[in-house]
């Protein structure tokens, strides 16, 4: 009635719930499973709002150090996918607000994709360019609101508390993206 | 222009619209499902959720595979601590001695026997009972992931009796209950020992 011990290859299958268990209890090999399941989602949320890879690998590298930290604090175990984009979302905000701290903002990185290599210019859309660029020109106060709600589907208080502010401003500021980008979208089709 | 002049212009507002596009449904419903402006804005409210969701996939496809130098980079400067847990006491051969083992290792102790038995794979482990007194009776609670198919009573008791002999070979534990809760049920995957789960 014995089987060999499990590897995390044969972990690779394993649901999320029993692996976000397991790391909590201590169990790297489950651990590295979720890490390869989601870095690479974590990866374009950090990068959509730090506006580079590098940021953004910074930013996961945090998150995931966190995320293996305060995994006993994760109530609902299956959940293990939202709560770790929403400790990517804080890392990346607060990477963003330390790096303003010790550059001048003409200086910072501007969150527009890089020049579209042909790969990525075959896969995007007009509309997506021009959503992305859009995007870009909103303000970052509005920006972040605006990822952390539609691309990170977080809840108005998450988006509060990760920026530190009201949830009245959060919905003022989405308000404001929406309608600037819905009214640049009219010139787009 | 400021951005209220985008709203549909019927009174309701485009933050109701993109609430309704949200959430499914509206106490003013009826009316947006009939409005012609309020439909040209949830069209418009639409047509910018398609595009997000685009960007969304480009940026997925963009972030690249986790076999790609930037997540391995990322798992190389990663350095995961242990968890150690609280301090079990041992009972030491004489009374000066003051001996004791990590809550984390016979917890990795439990999962490494506790995977051993065919058709379980080890999810969350908890001890209850006084850890500070060496020898005071200890009951440990164990998740479990059932391979589809096993006869779960079965499964539980043969676990039960693995664990308890691999603790007390391997332990100086006084553990008193072993109480076995299957969380979950998986299935064979290929290649692998069948601890995958179903969705």
């Amino acid at each position: 009635m014995t089987a060999p011990p499990l590897t995390a290859d044969a972990l690779s299958s394993a649901a999320d719930g029993l692996l976000a268990e397991r790391a909590s209890d201590g169990d790297s090999k489950a651990f590295e499973v979720l890490a390869r399941r989601y870095a690479p989602a974590m990866r374009g949320y950090a990068r959509r709002i730090t506006g580079s890879f590098a940021d953004a690998d910074d930013a996961v590298q945090e998150s995931l150090l966190q995320a293996w930290t305060k995994l006993g604090d994760l109530s609902e175990p299956n959940a293990v996918r939202g709560w770790m984009m929403r400790i990517t979302a804080n890392a990346s905000i607060n990477l963003v607000r330390r790096r303003k701290s010790t550059t001048s903002i003409d200086a910072v990185e501007d969150p527009a994709d890089p020049a579209p290599t042909p790969e990525t210019a075959a896969l995007t859309a007009t509309g997506m360019t021009a959503l992305t660029a859009a995007l870009a020109r909103l303000p970052e106060e509005q920006r972040h609101c605006w990822v952390l709600k539609e691309m990170g589907n977080q809840s108005y208080e998450e988006i509060a508390r990760t920026l530190g502010i009201t949830s009245d401003s959060v919905r003022g500021r989405l308000s404001r993206a929406r309608a600037t980008l819905l009214k640049e979208m009219e010139a787009w089709q | 222009m400021t951005p209220d002049a985008l709203d549909p212009g019927c009174g309701r507002t485009l933050e109701e619209l993109s609430d309704y596009l949200s959430a499914g449904s509206s106490p003013d419903s009826l009316h947006m499902d009939n409005c012609p402006q309020c439909q040209a804005a949830l069209a418009a409210l639409r047509r910018l959720h398609t595009l997000t969701g685009q960007l969304l996939e480009s940026d997925l496809h963009q972030a690249g595979s986790t076999d790609e130098p930037w997540f391995r980079s990322i798992m190389d400067n990663l350095r995961l601590e242990t968890k150690a847990g609280r301090s079990i006491a041992l009972a030491g051969a004489h009374p000066d001695d003051d001996l004791s083992e990590t809550e984390g290792a016979v917890v990795a102790l439990i999962r490494t026997i506790g995977d051993t038995v065919h058709g379980a794979t080890i999810g969350k482990c908890r001890f209850n009972g006084n850890l500070e007194t060496p020898g005071a009776p200890i009951g440990i609670e164990v998740n479990v992931t059932a391979l589809w198919g096993e006869r779960l009573p079965d499964l539980a008791n043969t676990l039960r009796q693995t664990l308890a002999q691999a603790l007390a070979r391997h332990t100086e534990l006084n553990v008193d209950d072993i109480d076995i809760a299957i969380t979950d049920l998986g299935v064979v995957s290929p290649g692998s020992k069948g601890n995958g789960t179903a969705p």
